[in-house]
């Protein structure tokens, strides 16, 4: 791994202006640093330069469709505005360059900014490490936790990651590299420049290209695979591929049966493809139900022959001797949408013609097998099709997962509670004593008891007045915070208070929740090493709580109240584990 | 299974075309509810339904089905000649009374037949399976006569009986009885291996089609298509004008029949079209909860030059090149599937050649892919299935298809398949087709249908067929334009054809 992927070496052109002609030498690439060394030793341009200082890369872009194709350039810009530009000789080593300098790029933002932090006894691939830099690098919030708990000393790199290895899969799983597929426009304009003079017609052909027609024409790719190199060179195979194309060019279906008549190979490039009609005849057996409009031709009675008008322009009437020759504009423009959609099968590093055209019907073996079970795919995707939606149960589940992303969320349930504590003070409860002592209550029920005595129990038992208050006091909380919530759902408190005080409610938050998931994923404390770890995230915790006090006291007086309101929750947290971890302390010491 | 069913659901076809109808739909009781759906095109079914066109090859055929068939009437006269005789004593009874056709239920078992035919005895020249023979053959010859000529004729059912009496002595009531009489000579022959034999039936379809209507048909005979002179391909048609013949048993005999359809616009034609008096009439409106449609007409191209596929218009290159700007700068920005109807196969694959040529085409397809409607229909059902697939994953694509074909009367493009649908043209019937000219003519005189206003009503329909391809439903949306100046300008065309267009979508 380290071998490719930490350091790379290209031959390559340094150009200081991009007119310069360029000195050619060896480009070398670490994880750290480039370095242009010359060819001529004596050349002055030498170039050794640490990446923490290149700001961004930019680099032509590969154009198959024109003639000459563009050159190779890479151009990396520093922080000062300045540039390196390199020419490469093609545009693979452009690439491969490219994707070396995007990585240690987007590392280096890292690096630069903090030193590493990896422990000793850790093994971990670059592969790995790189695929952290960039979660810490999209997640700023994550960052930042990272730093204050992980260079911070609090927890080890290895159990800040632990708690996320659902993240890091869901990371790593995507592909790395994404694979580049046709391109959308068609081929049909690799148009020949002609000198003008003579009648010569040239055509250029890359690689990139003649996948695409060994993809669009099947038969062309079979021709290849049988004709060369065993009849005919690679070169005439492709000028006789031309010479075909351009007598179609010409729309004369009589001129080009005449020309097949003559030569025999030519035939095969003039003639319809016969292989994409067994295609086709194997695929309308997988085609949405719904769009099959083959399955219902037999269904009228119009597609007889002789039967009702004909129609303008329905039925064509060619002699069938030519038609073998026809081909319009329409069925080419159909293969070649279908060809792209397709997408690439061929992932082989693309030079050599023949190495294509085995690739290419290696990859359609594969299809071919695949096909075994289309039977039941098209069943499924009838099923699917006619699915008749009134007559299913709904799909949905009654529950729905539990997902706080937003602590905010958080925070306005506890405001919930906070209401509801505060209600009992209420007015209208004010006449209810809530405070009576053994004594008094004992003596209050035994005069309502006294009282069942003499006159018997009444009717009603509870007066509704009382009743009502009961029961008003009981509701209120809930109804209020209905209410106010309800009413204005993006005025919660931590939205009254000023900025500042909220980005510091909101970040204590967080790193309380993370130190909590590790203080209990820490439990039982069966080791030394874990009491330690539980001993310093309590310390970390207690520290908060302090800032907390501290935000507490910093706030205007207005906000306070608001503020420890928040803020009560979170000390509950901390009262509870405290007592917990009491608790489980004197276990593992006992 | 027909008797045993509660709700049978088939082509039109299989109740409007006599020739399949006598065998389908001949055991469905009279309280049976007949609902045509979707049939805003049900005049052109009926027409077709009564229409035969005949070949050089179709007479080939029929000539090769003719030995055939001497062979085997020759072989059984050999082996079992009792047959034949009792099909002929059989035959004078009357072919009402024939094994195959129940007395009762005459009416649609064959309704494009009068009722007296079937009561009537088979005249006595063609009782007798060589003298029918015969007939056929002289018919045969007759017809490959007349398919020698060198000019378009037109002709009326009257006087091709005529000419058929002078030429090949066979009358009009022998005719009439040319296709029962050869199902019946199948039969006792045990024939199996009938599509064999489609030819031969297609001769025997026009003699009796003939030989039974005086008016509503007429006779054209074409000796090559128009548009390719050169090319000597002769066809004698024989084609229906007059809609209501063919669901003329329908109404008859069905206590309930129930026409319905979108586009069913305007309504007080159809009755006229198809010669019936509708009971209750009613058309629709559909409530939108919001403005899920964006019509809108384009007159003009980037360069304020007019568009339109008006005949001499419709090749200016200035015009397709508006078209082709107009579409490239809609794939650019409209997201998923977009479909384009164009007038004509012709038209649609000239003006895609232009754009290539002028690499239009190119650009369209940098924002999307191309799918195009063929002729063929395998080839235009794999291009919907991947134009499908397109619009599922995302990348999005431009389907060219052709109004008055067949996706634009049976495929939808809902949903995301389709949020914008573009009508390049008016999509006119091709007015110089000696069909329609006498289509028309008839209409004019025993409909009072002026030509202008049928043409107008049929190229609205279409229209409003195509586009309305995109809306399926109340949850979806979508735009449509309609890139013609004559949607706008009262010359020649009505001004009240968009908003008919537009009121007819929003009916369905």
């Amino acid at each position: 791994m380290s071998g490719s992927h930490s350091q790379l070496a290209k031959k390559a052109k340094y150009k200081t202006t991009i007119k310069d002609p360029g000195t050619p030498g060896m480009l070398r690439m670490t994880l750290e640093k480039f370095m242009f060394t010359p060819q001529n030793p004596k050349s002055a341009n030498k170039v050794d330069m640490e990446f923490r200082f290149i700001k961004g890369q930019k680099h032509t872009k590969e154009d198959p469709t024109k003639e000459k194709p563009p050159p190779a350039l890479l151009n990396l810009t520093d922080r000062q505005g300045g540039s390196y530009i390199f020419q490469f000789d093609n545009f693979s080593d452009l690439q491969h360059c490219r994707d070396f300098v995007g990585k240690v790029l987007s590392k280096s933002g890292e690096v630069s900014e903090r030193p590493t932090v990896t422990c000793a006894d850790e093994q971990l691939s670059t592969a790995e490490m790189e695929l952290r830099m960039k979660l810490l690098q999209e997640d700023s919030e994550l960052q930042k936790l990272h730093r204050q708990f992980v260079i911070g000393g609090i927890l080890t790199e290895a159990e800040f990651w632990a708690t996320r290895k659902k993240l890091l899969d869901r990371e790593a799983s995507k592909k790395a590299k994404q694979r580049v597929g046709f391109k959308s426009a068609m081929l049909s304009d690799i148009k020949g420049s002609s000198d003008g003079r003579t009648n010569k017609v040239t055509f250029s052909l890359t690689p990139e290209i003649i996948l695409q027609i060994f993809a669009e024409k099947p038969a062309v790719h079979r021709a290849f695979l049988s004709f060369v190199p065993n009849k005919m060179s690679e070169k005439d195979f492709w000028t006789k591929y031309f010479k075909a194309e351009v007598l179609h060019s010409t729309k004369n279906a009589v001129a080009v049966a005449a020309e097949a008549a003559e030569d025999e190979d030519l035939a095969v490039f003039l003639k319809r493809d016969v292989i994409l009609e067994n295609e086709a005849r194997r695929k309308i057996r997988r085609v949405d139900p719904t769009v099959d409009m083959e399955a219902d031709e037999g269904d009228d009675y119009t597609h007889l022959p002789d039967h009702g008008i004909v129609r303008e322009g329905s039925k064509e009437v060619t002699e069938s001797q030519q038609e073998l020759y026809r081909r319009n504009l329409s069925q080419d423009i159909n293969r070649h949408a279908a060809v792209v959609l397709e997408g690439r099968a061929v992932d082989v590093e693309l030079e050599d013609t023949r190495a294509i055209a085995e690739a290419l019907s290696r990859s359609k073996q594969v299809n071919g097998e695949s096909d075994k079970d289309s039977n039941q795919e098209k069943l499924d995707r009838i099923s699917r099709m006619t699915e008749i939606e009134d007559l299913h149960n709904s799909h949905d589940l009654p529950l729905a997962p539990l997902c706080i992303k937003d602590p905010r969320d958080y925070f306005d349930s506890q405001q919930a509670n906070a209401l509801r504590s505060s209600g009992d003070l209420l007015p209208g409860n004010e006449q209810i004593k809530c405070n009576l002592s053994t004594h008094e209550a004992y003596g209050s029920l035994r005069d309502s008891i006294s009282a069942i005595k003499r006159g018997g129990l009444k009717d009603p038992i509870v007066k509704p007045e009382i009743a009502f208050q009961v029961f008003d006091a009981l509701t209120h909380s809930i109804s209020t915070t209905k209410y106010n919530i309800g009413r204005n759902p993006q005025e919660s408190i931590l939205d009254t208070l000023p900025k500042k005080t909220k980005e510091e409610l909101l970040h204590h938050w967080t790193s309380i929740i993370e130190l909590l998931r590790h203080f209990w994923s820490s439990y039982p404390l069966t080791t030394t090493y874990l009491y330690n770890k539980v001993s310093k995230l309590k310390d970390a915790m207690s520290q908060i709580y302090r800032q907390l006090e501290d935000i507490k006291g910093t706030v205007q007086a207005d906000f306070r109240h608001q503020v420890s309101l928040l803020v009560r929750p979170m000390h509950q947290v901390r009262t509870f584990n405290s007592s917990l971890s009491k608790e489980k302390d004197a276990m593992v010491k006992g | 299974m027909v008797q045993f069913a509660n709700v049978i659901v088939y082509s039109y076809q299989y109740l409007l075309d006599p020739k399949v109808a006598g065998i389908i739909s001949k055991e469905l009781p009279k309280e049976s509810v007949v609902v045509f759906d979707e049939a805003h095109n049900i005049d052109n079914v009926c027409i077709e339904a009564l229409s035969v066109s005949v070949r050089r090859q179709t007479l080939e055929g029929a000539t090769r089905n003719l030995n055939r068939i001497s062979q085997e009437i020759d072989r059984f006269k050999a082996t079992d000649a009792g047959r034949l005789r009792a099909e002929y004593n059989r035959l004078i009874e009357g072919l009402a009374l024939r094994g195959n056709l129940p007395t009762t239920d005459i009416w649609l078992a064959n309704p494009a037949l009068p009722d007296d035919i079937l009561k009537e005895a088979v005249p006595g020249n063609i009782r007798r399976a060589e003298h029918f023979l015969h007939v056929l053959r002289r018919l045969v010859q007759y017809l490959r006569g007349r398919l020698e000529t060198e000019n378009v004729e037109k002709e009326s059912p009257v006087g091709f009986l005529v000419s058929i009496n002078n030429h090949a002595g066979i009358d009009q009531k022998t005719l009439k009885f040319c296709y029962d009489r050869l199902h019946s000579l199948m039969l006792t022959l045990e024939i199996t291996d009938t599509d064999e034999f489609l030819h031969i039936q297609t001769i025997c379809d026009f003699a009796t089609l003939i030989g039974t209507y005086a008016r509503g048909f007429s006779i054209i005979i074409e000796p090559f298509d128009e548009r390719m002179p050169h090319i000597p391909d002769p066809v004698l048609q024989l084609c229906c004008h007059d809609a209501s013949l063919a669901i003329k048993p329908v109404f008859d005999r069905f206590q309930s029949v129930v026409i319905t359809s979108g586009t069913l616009s305007p309504i007080d034609l159809y009755p006229r079209l198809l010669n019936f008096h509708p009971v209750v009439s009613r058309s629709f409106t559909m409530s939108l909860t919001r403005d899920c449609i964006c019509p809108m007409v384009l007159t003009r191209g980037s360069d304020q030059l007019p568009v339109s596929t008006k005949f001499d218009m419709r090749s200016d290159p200035g015009v397709v090149r508006n078209y082709g700007k107009l579409l490239l700068e809609l794939v650019s920005v409209v997201p998923d599937g977009i479909v384009c109807f164009f007038v004509s196969y012709s038209y649609m694959d000239g003006i895609i050649n232009a754009w290539n040529d002028h690499g239009i085409l190119k650009d369209i397809m940098q924002h999307k892919l191309v799918f195009i409607e063929t002729q063929d229909v395998v080839e235009t059902t794999l291009a919907l299935d991947n134009y499908r697939r397109a619009c599922d994953c995302g990348r999005g694509a431009v389907f060219f298809s052709v109004a008055r074909g067949k996706v634009a009367e049976g495929i939808d493009f809902d949903r995301h398949y389709g949020r914008l649908v573009i009508m390049f043209g008016v999509p006119f019937q091709y007015t110089l087709s000696k069909i329609l000219l006498a289509r028309l003519e008839y209409l004019r005189d025993n409909f009072q249908i002026k030509e202008g206003d049928f043409l107008t009503f049929d190229a609205l329909r279409q229209a409003a067929q195509c586009v309305g391809r995109v809306i399926r439903s109340k949850a979806d949306y979508g735009m449509m334009i309609f890139a013609d100046k004559r949607y706008i300008f009262p010359n020649s065309f009505s001004i009240t054809l968009t908003s008919k267009i537009l009121n007819s979508l929003i009916k369905g």
